[in-house]
């Protein structure tokens, strides 16, 4: 769920904005970092929950307004390169501010412990994660789908020019869409933090398997991400139960796999 | 001899005694490597974010059979070449049907794959603490333990592999690669076969990367996991960028002033990819076109200017 939650937010930047956000992985550790921070200063888990992403989200507009927009005519190349320095950036400067070391934090103490499932024993905050994350999925979703603002991200994809004869504020829209995706990586970290702890290195591991999901889904495809991420995260699952080392590689094996087979992604119209 | 070989000859003459043999050596195998990605970038459109995929297994392949059989320094290189090119072929057949921000994606994706593999498999690549104790074999009486020696081998090789990208990008290859970046859509229409050449602009600037692989292993004694990593594909990348992409040799430009730069930075401050980082965001804000194109706009500049 996680994973969809990732590729969801990536496939969102690169389906409307066009650009190939490297930075998105650093997003997801600030997002992380950030919570762990506000719990501390809180000491509740659920403001944390709630503020931590919204931060990410306005460093989002942050990157966007300063950086990214001045590059949609400037090739993928300088865009790349652009989201590429950033998140260099965004991981020294977290080992700068929170230290090399990681960092394990505990879910709220209600979410400890378990939940006994009939069949299985299952951890109660991982429980709490896949609600969580399945609501926001099916919340973007809905979104999307069907308010007024998503039809017109969904145009934006299909095609940019015409949207902005319509008349609707293109770098608004760009803005927004930023946003969002960054605010679905934060949140992602967020929920990460109790389950995997924290470390400097996690962004960029949670990029390549972000972008393993937006191609597996078929680009420019919203829904596609979706059902990649779930499908990753179950091939992850099974796999890790049997052999562990290889837990990660199979992410991209199953990638390489179904791009053999069909080379648009799973569900890829472009 | 035209102009800039001449000047190039010249920089590898002088360069060892300017800085350290090591560091030079490392230019000149940093420009193999970008020569090999610029075929790609600059003359055929495709921005790969993988390179060090085909560079790092190159490097561990012919690293492990420097270290366990007596293997002749020359065909430790052609087997480096030829595991570039191979991976390459690999990668490039999943990767040439796509473009855009997703053909980056997915070298990028494929590369994590090749790293995650080598992070993992540590009884062969030695994990994180990277393959050590690589030799460098001796050729006709020649020791290439000694620093300028392996210089001069080094060199050699690149001025050699300038040679051949110059023959390559210059040749009908080259214009059908270069028709290929301009319009893709016009030339599959005026009959070319484009993911077919671009898959062979793939498994040449493959074969670029792999030969740049294993002389770096060879020059530090071994493969670090970085080297297969997205760090040293990015590297390439900046390096290309800001020596100019456009012309043949901007990666030299460019990986002279990378790695000059980032050797001079790193022993200043450990935390030294944050300036790094910065660099990247300066060029791409304010250096468009690269160091080649900012030399040009310069001296327009100062042209322009009234005399007094």
């Amino acid at each position: 769920m996680l994973y969809a939650l990732m590729g969801l937010g990536l496939a969102l930047i690169a389906g409307i904005l066009n650009i190939p956000n490297f930075a998105h992985g650093a997003l997801f550790a600030v997002g992380a970092y950030l919570t762990v921070s506000a719990i501390n200063a809180v000491g509740n888990f659920w403001i944390a929950l709630l503020v931590a992403p919204l931060g990410v989200a306005l460093l989002g507009v942050a990157i966007e307004y300063a950086g990214v927009r001045r590059l949609y005519a400037a090739g993928h190349d300088y865009q790349l390169l652009f989201t590429f320095g950033l998140s260099l950036i965004i991981a020294e400067g977290i080992i700068l501010i929170w230290g090399p070391v990681g960092i394990s934090q505990l879910p709220p103490p209600i979410l400890r412990g378990g939940v006994d499932l009939g069949f299985t024993f299952y951890p109660k905050y991982r429980l709490f994660v896949m609600v969580v994350a399945g609501l926001l999925v099916f919340g973007t979703w809905l979104f999307l789908e069907k308010t007024r603002y998503g039809a017109i991200m969904r145009a934006g994809i299909e095609n940019r020019e015409m949207v902005s004869l319509l008349g609707i504020d293109i770098h608004k829209l760009f803005t927004a869409a930023f946003a969002l995706g960054a605010y679905l990586a934060g949140i992602a970290g967020a929920l990460t933090a109790p389950i995997r702890g924290l470390s400097p290195g996690m962004g960029v591991d949670m990029l390549g398997i972000a972008f393993v999901v937006v191609a597996l889904g078929g680009m420019g495809n919203l829904l596609g991400a979706i059902a990649a991420g779930l499908l990753i995260g179950v091939a992850q699952a099974v796999v890790a139960a049997y052999w562990t080392e290889a837990s990660v590689a199979v992410i991209y094996l199953v990638m390489a796999a179904v791009l053999v087979i069909r080379p648009q992604g799973l569900f890829g119209i472009r | 001899m035209t102009r800039p070989t001449a000047l190039l000859v010249a920089a590898v003459l002088v360069l060892p005694f300017i800085v350290r043999p090591v560091l030079a050596t490392e230019i000149w195998i940093f420009a193999i490597f970008g020569l090999g990605l610029n075929l790609l970038l600059g003359y055929t459109g495709m921005l790969s974010f993988g390179q060090s995929t085909f560079f790092g297994s190159a490097a561990y392949v012919a690293g492990y059979l420097l270290k366990h059989t007596a293997i002749n320094i020359f065909a430790a290189l052609g087997i480096g070449i030829g595991v570039g090119a191979l991976s390459a072929l690999l990668v490039g057949y999943l990767c040439v049907q796509r473009s855009g921000i997703y053909f980056i994606m997915l070298t990028f994706a494929l590369n994590q794959l090749f790293y995650f593999v080598a992070y993992q498999w540590t009884t062969v690549t030695g994990g994180e603490d990277g393959m050590p104790g690589i030799p460098r074999p001796v050729l006709a009486g020649i020791d290439f333990k000694d620093p300028l020696a392996y210089y001069a081998f080094v060199s050699l090789l690149f001025l050699a592999a300038l040679w051949a990208m110059r023959r390559i990008v210059e040749s009908p290859l080259g214009r059908i690669l270069q028709a290929i970046r301009e319009n893709p859509v016009r030339a599959e229409a005026v009959g070319y076969h484009v993911p077919r050449f671009k898959l062979l602009a793939f498994v040449i600037g493959g074969a670029f990367s792999g030969l740049a692989g294993v002389l770096y292993a060879m020059l530090f004694g071994i493969v670090p996991l970085e080297a297969i990593s997205f760090v040293f594909s990015g590297n390439v990348v900046f390096a290309t960028l800001i020596g100019g992409s456009g012309s043949l040799y901007g990666p030299i430009i460019g990986s002279f002033v990378f790695i000059w730069l980032s050797e001079s930075v790193s022993t200043l401050w450990a935390r030294w990819p944050l300036l790094l980082g910065v660099a990247f965001v300066i060029v791409v804000l304010f250096l468009r076109g690269g160091l080649v194109e900012a030399w040009a706009r310069f001296w327009t500049w100062r042209s322009s200017k009234p005399r007094r």
